[in-house]
């Protein structure tokens, strides 16, 4: 059994995993997704979004708390036995595994449309693994510093969408709910999964040092998320029109097109590029999750091994198959019922049980 | 061993690193400054570059090249088969489109790899060329300072005084698909020399409209509320016999310190109401006329009169045409989207039939340093 506690993380390290799991690939197709369900109402969906989320995050936290010491893995042999636990840790290793392969080639894919077009995927994907593979291996200790510093290094780069702002037609978000509240329940479809990334609270909760504060914690952490989301949208909804932004396919990416200094042209590369460490806050702990899944599932003290074998496994599976957005949307597509069932309906259904089961056991004591 | 395996490694990994490979010195690039499109006398498609030279030889700073060519992407084949260097296309700063492709319906989508290929800049400022392209893009202005610098300048300048529309790509791409407006783009005209005409205000699709004057388009700008550092105008205040008026006696020209327009709006018996409130806070930068000709509080009156005759005459023009330039759309969507919604397909002739109503108020701040 790995040992959680020398590796304990703080408050702000936990908040910062969380918020950077959360805030990744999503955000640059974020704001297109919703205007073709929702229009301008967009943004709506997305304060639907974050309440569905925090009350999902809640109940998590409310399972671990049942079992404080270990992780869901635990949790789950506890209650239910060495066999179920073993399926879990293969369920949750595989969703992760998915989840983290898919953001990691998605990433390739942006670096390699947007940045180097000339550069063979191979090679981008190859050079990303190496720095991958040196911190994800170490502890939670070292993933959860490694997000605390990308997230300072990279606040900054909000400033950048207040420059088109200048440019921006507030009347573009009226009238606030056009076409009735149907198209922005629908787009809840599209928010829910941008908050998607908390069911690592799961796997934190053992770490964190003060744990009566999980919950705090976990909401500023989501709360963050919101902000940042909530405010590249509406800058995005203020600077296209409602009509055009269906046509840009990353309108993130679009609207620092028209940023322009004095001393820097293209402003969306600098962007892009300082983006990269974002994903990677997605990404590690993702990776991180699988591995470490994979070494409670085979009883490994040790999980580095497994990263290599994961990082070689995604080299060997682009080398082989060409990608392209269309077949990693489709991915991302089968992943998301695993998502919705494993994030949001799994909590709810563990609470229910475990509640059950130690009040029938409280009773059996007397 | 284990420290050999890492040098072999790292330097492996050095020779993969990308850009030790394609390396592009400045002087074995073309750099387009300007891109120009027209039609030629039988409607074929021709394309125009203008480029810097770089290298120590040459002594024309600047050449510029003509070819036909059925796409901008295919045009530049045909561009990198004439010049010395690979041609680039990120540093465009103009892009002309000359009077006859305004007259096509539907030329905008010639420029689909200019916002499909993400190397183009999105603030290469698109500008109508009244009379054909070549004129301008085989212009030598001489004196002055490289052309594309030049054009892109006094763009930019008029656009600071409140004269002309920035046009970029970017917000030329936002008009042709926004429903509740019209495109509108700068316009230079080359007789002897080359100079702002004004702007070009296109259909939905971008054909051609109408044109409007520099103090006409100054007037378009402020009813769209996008006065930038200055505004100047010059109007006539009262009528004068036109043999008498060698020096203009009757004109006044002021400077507007604060331009404030509001639109209301509002729909009844199946038309949009709208109405136009133009506040502006002035101070007088000149008077022809004699002081005790009109009488102070009168002529605050007069001005009002005068720039509501221009306003309303302005958008009298529009309507006649069945476009909407100042977005008067983006306000009836606001505000009342099921009606819009209805029309939205062919807002310019919903807006011809709607009723809109400019005031003016004006406030005089300054009289100047003499009486």
């Amino acid at each position: 059994m790995v040992k959680h506690n020398k590796n304990q993380i703080t408050l702000m390290q936990y908040i910062f995993l969380i918020h950077g799991v959360q805030v990744g690939v999503g955000l640059l197709t974020l704001p297109r997704e919703l205007a073709e369900i929702a229009g301008t109402d967009g943004w709506i969906s997305i304060i639907i979004g974050y309440f569905l989320s925090t009350v999902a995050g809640l109940l998590i936290i409310q399972v671990m708390k049942k079992h404080p010491n270990g992780t869901i893995l635990d949790l789950i042999t506890h209650y239910f036995g060495k066999w179920v636990g073993k399926i879990a840790a293969l369920v949750f290793g595989l969703y992760f595994a998915f989840l983290a392969s898919i953001i990691f080639i998605r990433e390739c894919l942006f670096i390699q449309f947007w940045i180097l077009p000339q550069t063979d995927m191979f090679i981008l994907m190859l050079l990303l693994s190496i720095p991958t593979y040196l911190i994800v291996r170490n502890n939670i200790k070292v993933i959860a510093r490694y997000s605390q510093l990308v997230f300072f290094m990279t606040t900054w780069m909000i400033f950048f969408y207040f420059s088109p702002l200048k440019e921006a037609h507030w009347l573009h978000l009226l009238p606030v709910v056009k076409e009735g509240w149907i198209p922005i329940f629908t787009a809840v479809k599209v928010t829910i999964f941008s908050f998607i990334g908390f069911e690592i609270a799961f796997f934190l909760y053992p770490s964190l040092q003060k744990k009566q504060k999980a919950s705090a914690g976990f909401i500023i952490a989501n709360t963050l998320t919101l902000l940042i989301l909530l405010t590249i949208t509406i800058v995005i909804f203020a600077f296209f029109s409602p009509d055009e932004i269906t046509q840009f396919k990353e309108p993130t990416i679009s609207v620092l097109k028209i940023v322009e200094f004095k001393f820097l042209e293209r402003v969306e590369i600098v962007f892009l590029s300082f983006y990269i460490f974002v994903i990677s806050t997605t990404v590690l702990p993702l990776m991180y999750s699988t591995v470490f899944c994979l070494s409670q599932l085979f009883g490994a003290q040790n999980h580095s091994k497994f990263v290599g074998w994961y990082l070689l496994l995604n080299l060997v599976y682009i080398m082989f198959i060409t990608q392209t957005f269309d077949r990693n949307d489709q991915l991302s597509k089968l992943v998301q019922p695993i998502s919705l069932f494993l994030a949001y309906a799994f909590p709810i259904c563990l609470l229910i049980y475990v509640s059950i089961h130690d009040r029938i056991k409280g009773r059996a004591n007397l | 061993m284990k420290r050999w395996v890492l040098a072999l490694v790292s330097i492996l990994l050095i020779f993969l690193l990308s850009s030790c490979g394609g390396r592009a010195p400045l002087e074995d690039l073309t750099l387009a400054f300007i891109l120009g499109v027209d039609l030629d006398d039988e409607n074929n498609l021709t394309f125009y570059e203008l480029n810097p030279v770089f290298h120590k030889g040459s002594k024309k700073g600047l050449e510029a090249y003509e070819v036909r060519a059925k796409t901008i992407r295919d045009s530049r084949r045909i561009f990198d088969g004439l010049t010395t260097g690979e041609v680039v296309a990120g540093k465009i700063q103009v892009l002309l489109v000359g009077e006859r492709v305004l007259e096509h319906a539907g030329w905008f989508s010639i420029l689909d790899s200019v916002y499909r290929n993400p190397n183009f800049s999105m603030n290469t400022r698109v500008v109508a060329v009244k009379g054909p392209v070549s004129d301008v893009v085989f212009y030598n202005p001489g004196e002055k300072p490289e052309l594309s610098l030049h054009l892109k300048a006094v763009i930019d300048k008029s656009y600071d005084r409140t004269r002309a529309v920035k046009g970029t790509l970017q917000e030329l791409h936002r008009e042709v698909y926004e429903k509740g407006m019209t495109p509108i783009i700068s316009e230079v005209k080359k007789e002897k020399k080359l100079e702002l005409s004004g702007m070009a205000l296109l259909y939905n699709k971008g054909k051609y409209a109408a044109s409007l004057d520099v103090p006409e388009s100054t007037l378009l700008l402020v009813l769209k509320n996008e006065k930038r550092h200055e505004v100047t105008m010059t109007i006539p205040i009262f009528p004068i016999e036109k043999e008498n008026n060698i020096f203009h006696k009757n004109e006044l020209s002021f400077q507007a310190s604060r331009v404030k327009t509001k639109i209301k709006t509002g729909y009844k018996k199946n038309a949009f109401h709208f109405d136009v409130k133009v506040n502006m806070t002035v101070n007088i930068m000149e008077r022809i006329f004699p002081e005790d000709k009109v009488k102070k509080a009168e002529l605050v009156k007069l001005i009002e009169k005068e720039l509501q005759k221009q306003f309303t005459d302005l958008i009298k023009k529009i309507q006649k045409k069945k476009i909407d330039p100042i977005g008067f759309g983006l306000y009836a969507r606001a505000y009342h989207y099921e009606q819009f919604k209805k029309v939205d397909n062919d807002w310019g002739k919903a807006l011809a039939e709607s009723d809109i109503n400019v005031s003016v108020n004006v406030k005089v701040n300054a009289y100047g340093a003499v009486k």
